[in-house]
């Protein structure tokens, strides 16, 4: 052990003096381990905005058979009765607008609430991180707009901005724990509600957000409200949150299902970097293996000087990867909306840890074979082939 | 004192159907602290000598001892251990690592040493002044001369401090200035530092530095020759 750790000033000299292979060799492996650590940022949105946790406590109550916020009206009347229902703690009617119907990254949606509802409708571990709900309720067109978004679109507390033919005053910034609330804009209901007269909504609403008692009743108030208004002329669906979410966004869960297989792709794509770049070496150096065999240097400690150039290779091209990655992703604070709901584009730190401790074993895994054959040829072979 | 003993010492190799036989029976003594040039013409087993007194490569038949202990019953890891700290190897073309500088490839063969740092600076500077190459200690070999690369060369073969060098033809592709130069630093390195040098060569020029002439043909020694000094 203590002569591989002697030996190590001598592998990364072998790295760093051969600028040209090691450049392209890491350039490959930050660009495919950029590549998986996008896809594992979007893996882990789905997850966050889709799986559901004991704590979940909210229900969306949407028109039945509608997919769209354009197209679910319900009576805004609706909120009296749900109240009534056993286990409802609280109802905020909703009304929803998006400023593109498109899936994209950039996407505005307003929520519209009634001015005391504000604090009912956040998910809990919000706060304010600029300006103060204060200044919400005294200004009609003021909103409070999420976090992400606000990042995303250069927004700080005092400005103005127009999507989907809607100006508002930016009066805070809200920090959540909750994807959704860290990527919309809460303005107050008869605000939104005027803006869009135009199409005609009047005093309906897009949604309920119902916060239930006991998170495990979730299910029985949702029928609960379902069957209340079975025989109305706007029958509801309700589900919890994140199912509603996994509902709407399918497309989206799909298409990252699928993106998960380009995951698999560039791992394979780092893997086979680091081999190539490590036979291609053994191939080069096949003179060198003879001269260290022949100053003493035996053939598991240059195995082993083998693989560490494999682990230093993927260690460094996978951190010059993941970082831009992670970089992106933080600096971005792209979602992915569908229907104004929002999958978060992940920049947790731990995908940094999982893409480097991948790239790491990669680069391992890949040095194993060329390690085992030079390990295993003798003086006089190496020498025969230069 | 003999340093080395070859008892009917053989290495046959096969090439398809072929049984070649560089090294028949050869039975050989070499004294500690001398210095012995193999000659012979090509393919009379020379180099094949030196790879098995270095260790590199392994006799097919008879018995080799190095300073009492039979390499033939070593492990692959014992012989690497035994080179490591006995041997220095000269080779023709000087394979000086490309990536590393003059010190870097003296120091490489003391990171197999348990030694500190700074010991190991030390042997280092010492046997780059030793080879008159100190000044070009930060050099890649490819800004050095043949004859500069062959003095660095030496040095990373004598840094561990070897009872024994060997160098096949360590001249051989250096011009004749560049060759005297090395042979006299061999030469005193045989007779300052008492090392053991075994050379190969095909030059008589550069066999005049040796004491004895052993010369080679088909695998056996055909004569022996004392030089006078």
């Amino acid at each position: 052990m203590k002569r591989i750790i002697r030996t190590l000033p001598f592998v990364i000299k072998q790295i760093i003096r051969s600028p040209i292979r090691t450049t392209l060799t890491l350039g490959g492996i930050a660009i495919a381990m950029f590549l998986f650590s996008f896809v594992e940022s979007m893996r882990d949105g789905v997850t966050a905005a889709t799986t559901a946790t004991a704590e979940d406590a909210t229900l969306v109550v949407y028109r039945e058979n509608r997919y769209c916020p354009f197209t679910s009206n319900l009576p805004e009347f609706y909120s009296k009765k749900i109240e009534r229902i056993e286990g409802v703690a609280n109802v905020v009617p909703v009304q929803i607008m998006v400023n593109n119907c498109r899936a994209s990254l950039d996407v505005v949606t307003y929520r519209g609430i009634p001015e005391g509802d504000l604090e009912k409708v956040l998910e809990p571990g919000w706060r304010i991180e600029d300006g103060d709900s204060a200044s919400w309720m005294r200004r009609g067109d003021a909103a409070i707009v999420g976090e992400a978004l606000a990042a995303r679109r250069g927004l700080s507390v005092g400005d103005s901005f127009t999507a989907a033919g809607i100006t508002v005053f930016v009066s805070g910034i809200l920090e959540s724990e909750a994807p959704q609330d860290r990527n919309v804009a809460y303005v107050r209901l008869p605000f939104l509600q005027e803006s869009m007269k135009r199409g005609g909504t009047g005093s309906t609403v897009t949604q309920f957000s119902v916060r239930v008692n006991d998170p495990t009743t979730l299910d029985v108030v949702a029928n609960a409200i379902d069957e209340t208004f079975e025989h109305d002329e706007f029958p509801t669906s309700t589900r919890s949150e994140k199912a509603f979410v996994g509902q709407a966004a399918k497309d989206i869960i799909e298409l990252v299902g699928f993106a998960s297989w380009l995951g698999w792709g560039a791992l394979f794509t780092v893997f086979a970097l680091v081999a190539n770049a490590i036979i291609i070496a053994m191939r080069d150096r096949i003179r060198d293996h003879a001269v260290l065999q022949t100053l003493g240097f035996t053939g598991s400690l240059i195995g082993a000087m083998v693989i560490i150039e494999g682990a230093l290779l993927g260690l460094a091209g996978g951190a010059i990867g993941v970082f831009a990655a992670w970089l992106v992703t933080r600096i971005g604070r792209y979602s992915m909306t569908m229907e104004g709901l929002n999958v978060e584009i992940s920049s947790d730190p731990f995908i940094l840890v999982i893409g480097i401790t991948v790239a790491l074993a990669l680069g391992v895994l890949a040095g194993i074979v060329p390690a085992w054959r030079v390990s295993r040829l003798e003086i006089s072979q190496c020498f025969r082939a230069v | 004192m003999s340093l080395i003993e070859c008892r009917k010492l053989s290495r046959i190799y096969n090439r398809g159907a072929e049984e070649i036989r560089p090294l028949d029976q050869l039975d050989l003594r070499i004294d500690a602290g001398g210095f012995v040039a193999l000659m012979g013409p090509s393919g009379s087993g020379k180099t094949t000598l030196l790879n098995l007194l270095a260790g590199i490569d392994r006799p097919t038949s008879g018995e080799l001892e190095i300073g009492g202990l039979s390499l033939g019953d070593l492990s692959r890891k014992e012989l690497a251990d035994w080179r490591s700290e006995q041997v220095g190897y000269v080779f023709q073309l000087y394979n000086l690592v490309p990536v590393l500088t003059a010190y870097e490839n003296v120091e490489l063969p003391l990171l197999l040493h348990p030694i500190s740092s700074g010991e190991r600076h030390r042997r280092v500077s010492a046997a780059l002044d030793v080879v008159g190459i100190a000044d070009r200690h930060s050099h890649y070999p490819r800004q050095l001369s043949g004859g500069q690369e062959q003095r660095v060369a030496i040095a990373r073969a004598i840094v561990t401090e070897p009872t024994l060098l060997l160098a096949d033809e360590p001249t051989g592709d250096l011009d004749r200035e560049s060759a005297t130069a090395v042979m006299e630093l061999l030469s005193r390195l045989n007779k300052e530092q008492g090392r053991t040098v075994v050379m190969v060569t095909h030059d008589a020029k550069t066999a005049q530095y040796a004491d004895v002439l052993l010369h080679l043909e088909k695998g056996r020694l055909i004569e022996q020759e004392e030089m006078a000094s």
